[in-house]
């Protein structure tokens, strides 16, 4: 066997296969790169910091113990990504099932009518850096209903297709587009109402 | 086609996940329709706001302390499934198969062995009673009880010298 160069400097590919055939260390050395890939994508799903921590270490224990399923057809991460967002979705329906979330059933039930609603416009946004306008619209993403947020998450930041997002949300292909439009809608509207407020639009 | 589905086919539109045919049908009218146009113009800036949206955050805990967490949780899971402490597909996938094999193989080897070669000492199971037998170099003592399914061999060397011992384990 060729001798193992320092973990740190591996390449990510020779740290999975190595990981793949045993070595604690090289997958150690995978998590250190990416926990915080994986947090985030955690944590902007469930806005809670606690629960993205949990799932996020409940995904590389996943990750762990299913690394022979992963042939490289996607990055690492993006494969990691990928297991703690369906964590992310389990939890969410479990939350779901262990509570009536009453307000998003109101929300779906008055889609269509929102949906003739017109998509705020956001004109480009002088004085407002692009760290300031991430961290707004982190804000309105908080303030999204989970349903809502996590289809933008899954179709802006895990580039997932609608057809993707409807399995894993275990929904129509038409649900998912719906749910998309309004989601986009009231972030916009979210943002303009931040941003007039701030005085950094009229 | 009513206002509605017109509205989520101009977001498609702008997702590319509408193509072919009837994007260029939606293309044509959106050139025509100024509510269409204006529509396509503002899902097209919420997607460009979007796009590495994503705010990057650090975990809110050690590096090292999370990783004892994983690795915790490894370990234990692998205790408890029973599965050896690396993943060696190889090895696992063999022994997935060996491992009952030869866990059935040491039973039957256990019965055959107690069945068929039962030890020679001319000893008679089936009374209910106490046997006592001498041979040159051991004493031997066979309790025997059909009800309880048991039988007991006591072999001993100088069984004089323990025989209150005996008496009263028999009693």
């Amino acid at each position: 066997m060729p001798e193992k160069p320092a973990y740190s400097s591996a390449e990510e590919p020779q740290l999975v296969e190595w990981a793949k055939s045993g070595d604690m260390q090289a997958f150690e050395e995978l998590v250190a790169r990416y926990r915080d890939r994986i947090y985030v994508r955690a944590y902007s799903i469930m806005r809670n910091e606690d629960l993205a921590v949990d799932l996020s270490q409940h995904a590389w224990v996943k990750a762990w113990q299913r690394l022979e399923q992963f042939h490289g057809e996607a990055s690492f991460p993006t494969w990691l990504s990928r297991i703690v967002t369906n964590l992310c979705l389990d939890e969410l329906r479990r939350q779901k099932r262990a509570r009536m979330d009453s307000i998003e059933a109101m929300e779906e039930a008055t889609g269509p009518v929102e949906n003739r609603m017109e998509i705020e416009t956001i004109d480009p946004i002088e004085g407002l850096s692009r760290e300031e306008l991430r961290e707004r619209i982190d804000a309105a993403l908080a303030k999204l209903s989970d349903k809502h947020r996590t289809v933008i998450v899954l179709y802006e930041f895990e580039q997932l297709e609608y057809r993707e997002i409807a399995e894993k949300m275990g929904t129509s292909i038409g649900t998912v587009m719906s749910r998309l439009f309004y989601a986009r809608k009231r972030l916009a509207s979210l943002l303009k109402e931040t941003l007039k407020r701030d005085g950094f639009i009229e | 086609m009513n206002e509605n589905e017109t509205h989520l086919k101009v977001q498609a539109l702008v997702d590319a996940e509408l193509t072919g045919r009837e994007a260029e049908d939606l293309r044509a009218r959106i050139e025509t329709d100024d509510g269409l146009r204006e529509l396509h113009e503002r899902i097209t800036v919420v997607r460009g706001l979007m796009a590495g949206a994503e705010l990057p955050r650090t975990l809110p805990e050690s590096g090292d302390f999370h990783w004892s967490k994983i690795a915790q949780s490894i370990e234990h899971g692998e205790r408890d499934a029973g599965h050896p402490a690396k993943p060696t597909p190889g090895v696992n996938r063999w022994l997935r198969w060996v491992m009952p094999l030869a866990g059935a193989a040491c039973l039957v080897l256990l019965l055959t062995l107690q069945l068929n070669a039962p030890p020679d000492l001319g000893i008679l199971l089936g009374g209910d009673h106490e046997l006592e037998l001498t041979d040159d170099e051991i004493d031997i003592m066979t309790f025997n009880t059909a009800d309880d399914a048991m039988s007991i061999v006591w072999l001993d060397h100088s069984i004089d010298l323990h025989q209150d011992r005996l008496k009263l384990w028999l009693d």
